[in-house]
This record gives C-alpha cells, structure tokens and sequence, in this order.
C-alpha cells in the first residue's frame, strides 16, 4: 500500500480500476529497474558478446536468446563493447514489439517513430543487415542519435528519414511489408527508470497525445502493403493512447485486422474490453499490455495489425 | 564498385565479396554503402542511406570507423592489434607509441582488438594516432 503514495491520486485511481493486483504494479514501479542488453548479431555472435560481458554475470532473459540481464556495476555505454557495438542497452519490454512484427531478411519495413533507433537496430539485425528499412523521426536532435546508433550497429540496410510521420505515411503508402509505429506518448510505462514521465502526468497529456497517435497508426496503416504486417506499441498505459487507438484504425478501414499477440515465455495481459463506459470492438482483444510486475520491465502496450489482402 | 572503395579494399586486403548485395555512392566528399534496396528507395529523400564509408581530403581518402567496423572485418592488411588497455586509450582520442612489425605500412590502419575492428588510426612509425571519432569516453 505504502507505494501507492509515491504516485498522484488520479493515477492510482484510474488504473487501480483495471490493474486488479495493483499494489504488486506499484511496487514494481517504485523497484529500479534491472539492467538488460541486447547481443547486436551485426557486429558479434552471441558467444563472443558474452565473453565480453562476463565481468557483468549476464543472465539469460528465457523469452529470447539475444537478451541478457546484466549487474548493474559501471556504465555499459563506457565500455568498449559497446563502442565497437556488440551489445545495445535496451529495456527488455522494449524488444518485444519487433519480436512480434518479426521482420524477416530482404523485406521492405518502416519504423515510422525511430529514434534513438533501439527498434531500428533490433530490426536491422534481424533483417541480417539486408533490404531495406526506413527508419523516420520528426526530432531533428533525436535523429542525430538514431544516426549515431546506427553507425554503432553496423546497419547498412537503414535510409533515415527526418518527416511528420503523417506526411511519410501518405508518400509511402503501399510499399512496406511490415510497419512499427513505437508511438511518441506519455512514457507512464519508464517511471521506474526516471520520474519524469511522473513529474508531467495527467490525463489531457494522454488525450493529446492519443490525437497525434491517431494519425500516425493511420499512417502507419496507410504505408503497409495489402498482406503486410504493423506493430503499435507504447510505452504507456493509459487507454486514450493505446485500446482507443487501436479502435480508432479498426473503425476506419475495413481492411485492417488484429492478429494474436504470443512471445514464449513472456507473460503479458490482455488489453482492456471497455474504458469509461464505451466498449471497444472484439478485435482489439488481441491486443496486449505488457505490465512490470510480470517480467520485471517497464509497461507496454502491443497491438498487432495486419492489412487484408485485397480480393480480385 | 568506385575507385576510391576499390582502393580502400586493396590497401586493407578486404575481399571484394564484402560489397556483394551493396551499392557505394559518392555525394560531395564523402563515399556511402547501403543495400540495394536502401540505395534505390526514392519515394521520400532519406537524409541518410546506410553507412559512411569514406572522406575524401586533397591528398588522401579516410575509411570510417564505423564502416570498417563492419565492412574491415576480413582485412589482411595494415591491420595493428591492440590490448584492451591500449584499445581503451585510442577510444578516448589518444596516440601511442607502438612497433607494428615491417610489413604494416605508414599511413591509414586499421585497430583491430580481441578480433574485432575498433576503427581507424593514422600509423607514422612509431606513432598511432587514432581517427576514431569523439565517443563518450570509455573507462580506462
Ligand atoms: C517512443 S519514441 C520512439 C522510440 C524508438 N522507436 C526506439 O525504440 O528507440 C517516439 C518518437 O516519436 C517521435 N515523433 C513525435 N512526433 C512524431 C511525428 N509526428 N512523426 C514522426 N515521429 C514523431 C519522437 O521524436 C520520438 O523520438
């Protein structure tokens, strides 16, 4: 109980409402959060970037084998590992969304909100450094550390692109094979790695937000081939950013359907049926949200969207 | 595949089957490597295709770091392997002194550490100086 204090009352209200073991996801949030890494495959076999880390006893995350929780001595980003970029710092519920969009060698892929590009060069190594991958983002001074990332993974499969994600959407549109949309949003689900997202809470910054996020699903939606496959996650958990967006795609084009969401290993919850009264379509049940008491991790929501085939 | 990358491959003895699948382009003074499909994306206009491979300067072409990282992996030649101790101070902007053997030549190297391409330095005997490019300084 004694956790709840440290968080606004509106807050605890809101959420204790659909978060039924509340206290665990309050203490969970106060916990610090444990420190995890990410074997870069571009630059390092899994093998090679552990000898490198063994002073730090990584631990392998059961739900993948690239993921590793490590001690939390030292800085790992003062290490020359990952200078010469065989590890990436990641929070382990980041790698989830492109775990589940699953992007293969040779495809086609956008990452509509990239930077600083912890997405972009999980997926560029998964893609064996091979097609093509736009990585885009509105933030002139976050795309300057996505450049710096990127050159530190090795990827040459990456065309950045500094654009609203709203006009890229349009000028793309039926072109990619997979498209992740890591929306900018609130960042409720990092409180336990910085208290900043706690300082700036409040609804009307989720509702705005929601509105931004609208249109870039939609766009995302929009630059996906018929086939294709999207991924919308947050790192948020209020419903206006996350179930309500969903709902808004699903209610604007026949086209788009969820798909289940499942990582071996890795426990997430189901997403919301309802929120202050309006009941949300059946299909945004495939949803999920990633909480931090399950796996030790930040929050997430996960939606995953796939673009019907168009009938002849 | 472009003079300067050919160049570039034969002072290092980087096998040109690296570059299978890749496209260099040169804009300005600078040479890029990407895929073919990142070289050819011409819907939108990307502010950066795939990695800067090298700088052209009025009297010598400079391979980056960051692609030798990855593209100089199977270099044979001009190659300096460093301890960890040593790697760390290259990192962190400095020279040292060291005796690469007879056949490493003066000029541009490659620093190689545990195996792995830490980057680019200038060799002039007996000095190494790096080129790696300003990082937050590594512990030493
Ligand atoms: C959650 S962060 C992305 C994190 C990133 N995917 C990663 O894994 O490193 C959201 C990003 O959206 C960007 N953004 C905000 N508005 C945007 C817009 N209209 N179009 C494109 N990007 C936008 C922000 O600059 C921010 O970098």
């Amino acid at each position: 109980m004694a956790t709840r204090k440290r968080f606004p009352a509106e807050f605890v209200e809101r959420y204790s409402r659909f978060i039924p073991d509340f206290d665990d996801f309050t203490q969970a949030m106060a916990a610090p959060l444990p420190r995890t890494v990410r074997v870069n495959t571009l630059k390092a076999t899994r093998e090679k970037a552990l000898d490198w880390l063994s002073d730090l006893e990584p631990e392998p995350l059961p739900w993948w084998e690239l993921a590793f929780k490590v001690s939390d001595e030292g800085s790992i980003g003062k290490r020359l590992e990952h200078f010469l970029g065989l590890v990436y710092v990641q929070d382990a519920a980041s790698m989830v969304p492109a775990l589940v969009l699953g992007p293969k060698p040779g495809e086609r892929v956008l990452d509509l909100a990239a930077a600083p590009g912890s997405k972009t060069t999980q997926m560029a190594a998964m893609m064996d450094n091979s097609g093509l991958l736009v990585a885009n983002d509105f933030s002139r001074t976050r795309v300057r550390g996505l450049v710096g990332n990127v050159d530190r993974a090795g990827c040459l499969n990456v065309a950045i692109c500094r654009m609203d994600g709203i006009r890229l959407g349009r000028a793309v549109e039926g072109t990619f094979d997979r498209v992740l949309v890591d929306a900018p949003c609130t960042c409720e689900g990092t409180i336990r790695r910085s208290g900043e997202a706690l300082g700036r809470w409040s609804v009307a910054a989720s509702e705005r937000f929601g509105r931004l996020q609208k249109g870039l699903i939609v766009a995302g939606f929009r630059a996906l081939k018929p086939g294709g496959r999207m991924v919308y996650s947050t790192c948020t958990i209020a419903p206006e950013e996350n179930e309500e967006v969903v709902a808004y795609l699903l209610a604007r084009y026949s086209d788009a359907e969820t798909c289940e969401i499942e990582l071996e290993g890795f426990s997430m919850r189901q997403a919301l049926a309802e929120w202050k009264g309006v009941w949300f379509p059946e299909a945004v049940a495939s949803c999920r949200r990633i909480l931090p008491q399950d796996n030790d991790t930040e929050a997430f929501f996960l939606a995953c969207i796939s673009k019907k085939e168009q009938a002849c | 595949m472009l003079s300067q990358v050919r160049d570039i491959c034969h002072r290092f003895g980087i096998s040109e089957s690296v570059f299978k699948g890749l496209v260099d382009i040169q804009l300005q003074d600078t040479v890029f490597v990407a895929t073919e499909d990142v070289m050819s994306f011409d819907l939108v206009r990307p502010m950066r295709r795939g990695l800067r491979f090298c700088r052209m300067f009025p009297r010598s072409v400079k391979p980056t770091t960051f692609a030798m990282q990855v593209l100089g992996r199977s270099a044979t030649r001009n190659c300096i392997d460093v301890d960890n101790q040593t790697a760390r101070q290259l990192v962190n902007g400095s020279q040292v002194e060291i005796d690469a053997g007879p056949d490493v030549e003066n000029g541009f190297v490659l620093i190689r550490c545990q195996g792995f391409v830490l980057g680019t330095g200038l060799y002039k005997r007996p000095l190494l100086k790096s080129q790696i490019p300003k990082y937050r300084p590594v512990e030493e």
